[in-house]
């Protein structure tokens, strides 16, 4: 029945046509824009690597392709105890890596702990916090113990760093403490997922073959994938790689630029897929009084903050600079987002009402509002064009100045700045990461505006802690309403992964969090 | 022997020269704002992470100490660790250097083989209409940005006509010349443009020198001008010309190596400059740095060479 679903779903999400056989065998040769740069699971923050890391290292759990619930994985079920605390999985039986070696209890334990522990986990160990303990049952059963009841935990597992690697492979690894065993290790990775590396050139190509050895079978009862390997290819340039495209000399391309979706969808010779994403577009507003050369800050007052975000026509941004493929924000979290709560586009353009709100305000006769964005990125020239025009009539002057990313990101950490373009893709099909960042204020102070509503920070610390599902939405819900009504940011649109393949290519997908998975893609003759 | 002190000479400035670079370049990276740990963890990092990371990246030790923890290195040629990456610098110059260096080597030979002839036919017809249609090219070709003409060459050639193939690279040496023969043309075209037309001028000036019309009185054969006396001569300065040049040629490889998708060490130090990998940034400098000045050597040689009273 989970195979039935999972297929179904893959192919209306890549194809539309109705299921057919799968032909084995084969390579696909996928066009990226930027190359790997770690291939470590706990040890990366860069999508790059998360966007692989599944079909290298398979996980207990797995996430749905339509990025809202998780599917058995390694584990082939599981139970939860009565008071939430403990958490007990049973392993698929005669498992096994990519070289053969069998994956144990042990290994899941080990792997788990590495990511759980603060001095060892990395930068995401935040999502597996809640793990104290891992105890290793020698009949397959691994028994995970909480500091809390964790309503996350499902998806944290089947998020790419609780990736399962062989313990005994990355301890017999050169090297005198565990951190050079690791890094050994992520230069000839090997993992349990459909696939494994067989050669890196970096920024040129990475070749994956398949792993004869993974457990999940393919339509036709013999175990996937159906491909034969994946030949990542790495072209910066977005019109080089269309070419290579339309040359055949690759047969997907990823991140198409938005102003060639419409030419590449009546290419006869290709399928141009727009995946759901889970990824907003929004501009990062500073919330202080004061900013930090000691000017006083408009943006302070909610009343100018609604009224900015009511002079902001969506439709006419994802018009300029998505070419009308976004959809616009119906709250801060992407709307596939589990527990993700809207009945509309937030603040529908209204000068009238802008102008009302801010005439309440003491900054009734404008102000100057200066924007940093990133050098170079046409997308970020073209918002800020629409802005100063649409915030015009208001009397409010936005000030523009082109910044190189790291240098933003400095002013961003020091919350030296006024307001920013972001973006912003969830890492795990639950609200609690967004929410940390962009409502919760101990994480980073709100996305470093300086906005704290302390409401919303219990009812997330509730949530944490929540395992009733209709409870847990109720808080949900609250938190994005009153985010709304406090309008900390300027709200934005929603945008898809654009990938242009081949028509031979069945059965990509790109799941909303990004995700490359390739186990039940195929070739067809 | 008053050659070889020249040289000589001329190799402690370069030492020196390497010296100064590597002190600019440390303080450079480090003056600008955010560092690595920041880029690594990106705008999701929390203040304890970016501590914690800072912390095992030694980026909290004073400036001073990692200073000298660099010249360290550099002494005992080792150029450390790339902060992202996690493999040696060494390592990751070692697998790109050669594409960059054949691209660009390819690319000044083709500017040559453009150049050269070229200049020759214009000057010869001076002020004649292969003159006129010659200069308009290399205005053209010199007005191109370099993007655009590697583009219009990949939709032309490579995706149009299918001779060659869209960007990469290939596997082993003669595949690589196949693979970088577009983007060595995208940025032969530009340089031999500057290339043809200071040659073009000295050959005119050379051409109607004393020294030309005596050598043709004596009798010598055309070609024996030409060659021996005219290209000699007229040369000198383009020569010099192509020395700088080669250092410029590096950094158009930049936005070649991107257009063509080749991993070359024009992308590793913009990407790297992006992420503020320091060890990778200043590494790489040092090994341009040197390379360059190598070519400088080699041109002042061949100046000397070309013209003995350079070295007097």
């Amino acid at each position: 029945m989970q195979r039935r679903t999972f297929l179904t779903v893959t192919l209306l999400a890549a194809t539309g046509v109705p299921a057919r056989a799968a032909t084995r065998g084969g390579t696909l040769v996928y066009g990226r824009q930027t190359d790997c740069i770690y291939l470590d699971p706990v040890h990366t923050a860069q999508n790059a690597d998360i966007w692989v890391s599944l079909n290298l290292y398979d996980t207990l759990t797995q996430p749905t392709n339509d990025g809202k619930g998780v599917a058995p994985g390694l584990a082939s079920s599981w139970e939860v105890s009565q008071d939430g605390k403990a958490m007990t999985f049973r392993l698929r039986p005669n498992l096994k890596f990519a070289d053969g070696s069998p994956l144990t209890a042990d290994d899941v334990k080990w792997s788990l702990e590495r990511a759980a522990n603060k001095a060892t986990g990395g930068q995401f160990q935040f999502l597996l916090a809640s793990i104290t303990g891992v105890d290793a049952a020698g009949d397959g059963t691994v028994t995970l113990h909480l500091s809390h009841p964790d309503p996350a935990m499902l998806q944290a597992l089947a998020t790419f760093n609780a990736g399962i690697v062989p313990s005994k492979l990355i301890m017999a690894e050169p090297g005198a403490t565990l951190d050079d065993k690791s890094k050994s290790f992520a230069q000839h990775p090997v993992g349990s997922g459909p696939f494994t590396l067989k050669s890196w050139g970096r920024n040129s190509e990475m070749v994956l073959t398949r792993n004869p050895h993974y457990w999940k079978q393919g339509a036709d009862g013999q175990p996937l994938p159906y491909l034969d390997s994946v030949r990542y290819v790495i072209v910066p340039d977005d019109a080089t790689r269309i070419l290579k495209l339309k040359a055949g000399e690759i047969d997907a391309a990823e991140f198409i630029p938005y102003s060639r979706v419409a030419e590449l969808k009546a290419d006869p010779r290709l399928n141009m897929v727009l995946f759901p994403a889970a990824q907003v577009n929004y501009f990062t507003l500073n919330n202080r009084p004061t900013l930090k050369d000691g000017t006083k800050n408009p943006l302070n007052d909610v009343r100018v903050r609604q009224a900015l975000n009511h002079a902001t026509d969506k439709e006419a941004l994802i018009q300029v600079v998505t070419y009308g493929i976004g959809t616009p924000e119906q709250s801060f979290m992407p709307m596939s987002t589990p527990l993700s709560y809207g009945t509309g586009p937030l603040y529908p353009y209204d000068m009238n009402k802008a102008k009302a709100l801010l005439a309440q305000s003491e900054w009734a006769k404008g102000f100057e509002i200066t924007l940093y964005t990133i050098a170079g990125n046409a997308d970020d020239v073209a918002k800020a064009t629409a802005l100063q025009q649409m915030w015009a009539p208001l009397g409010v002057r936005l000030k523009v100045q082109q910044m190189e990313s790291a240098t933003r990101l400095a002013h961003y950490n020091g919350a030296d700045f006024q307001m920013l373009t972001s973006l912003w893709t969830n890492d795990i099909n639950d609200p609690n990461e967004i929410a940390s960042l962009f409502c919760y204020y101990p994480t980073i102070q709100n996305r470093h505006s300086g906005w704290d509503d302390p409401v919303i920070d219990k009812l997330f610390e509730d949530s944490q802690q929540e395992l009733d599902p209709a409870r847990r939405a109720a808080q949900y819900k609250e938190i994005q309403e009153r985010h709304f009504a406090a309008a900390p940011i300027i709200y934005g649109y929603e945008v898809p992964y654009p990938v242009a393949m081949a028509k031979k290519v069945k059965d990509f997908v790109q799941i909303p969090l990004g995700n490359n998975l390739f186990a039940g893609t195929y070739l067809s003759p | 022997m008053y050659l070889l002190t020249v040289l000589g000479h001329r190799v402690l400035q370069t030492m020196a020269t390497v010296v100064f670079v590597a002190v600019l370049i440390f303080a450079l990276m480090h003056m600008l704002p955010g560092d690595p740990a920041q880029a690594m963890l990106g705008d999701r990092g929390t203040t304890e992470a970016i501590a914690q990371l800072h912390h095992e990246l030694g980026l909290d030790r004073p400036i001073p100490v990692q200073f000298w923890e660099f010249l360290r290195r550099i002494l005992t040629l080792n150029l450390g660790e790339s902060v992202a990456m996690r493999i040696p610098v060494t390592l990751l110059i070692a697998d790109r250097l050669p594409n960059t260096l054949l691209l660009t080597a390819m690319a000044g030979v083709l500017a040559l083989l453009i150049a050269v002839p070229l200049a020759f036919l214009a000057a010869l017809r001076q002020g004649g209409w292969a003159d006129a249609i010659i200069r308009g090219f290399s205005q053209l070709s010199l007005s191109m940005p370099v993007f655009y003409v590697g583009l219009i060459l990949l939709i032309t050639l490579a995706a149009g006509l299918r001779w060659f193939p869209v960007g990469g690279i290939g596997s082993g040496f003669v595949e690589d010349l196949y693979y970088l023969f577009l983007p060595s043309l995208t940025l032969a075209l530009s340089f031999s443009a500057i290339l043809l037309r200071n040659l073009r001028s000295s050959l005119v000036e050379v051409l109607h020198a004393e020294f030309v019309s005596f050598a043709t009185a004596k009798g010598l054969r055309r070609r024996v001008v030409l060659g021996r006396h005219v290209l000699r001569n007229a040369s000198i300065s383009t020569v010099t010309l192509l020395g700088l040049h080669t250092s410029s040629l590096v950094g158009g490889a930049v936005i070649t190596e991107t257009v063509f998708g080749i991993p070359g060490v024009g992308r590793l130090m913009v990407d790297s400059i992006f992420s503020r990998d320091y060890a990778v940034v200043q590494g790489l400098t040092m090994v341009l740095c040197v390379l360059v000045s190598v070519v400088l050597l080699a041109v002042d040689a061949l100046q000397a060479l070309l013209d003995p009273r350079i070295s007097t």
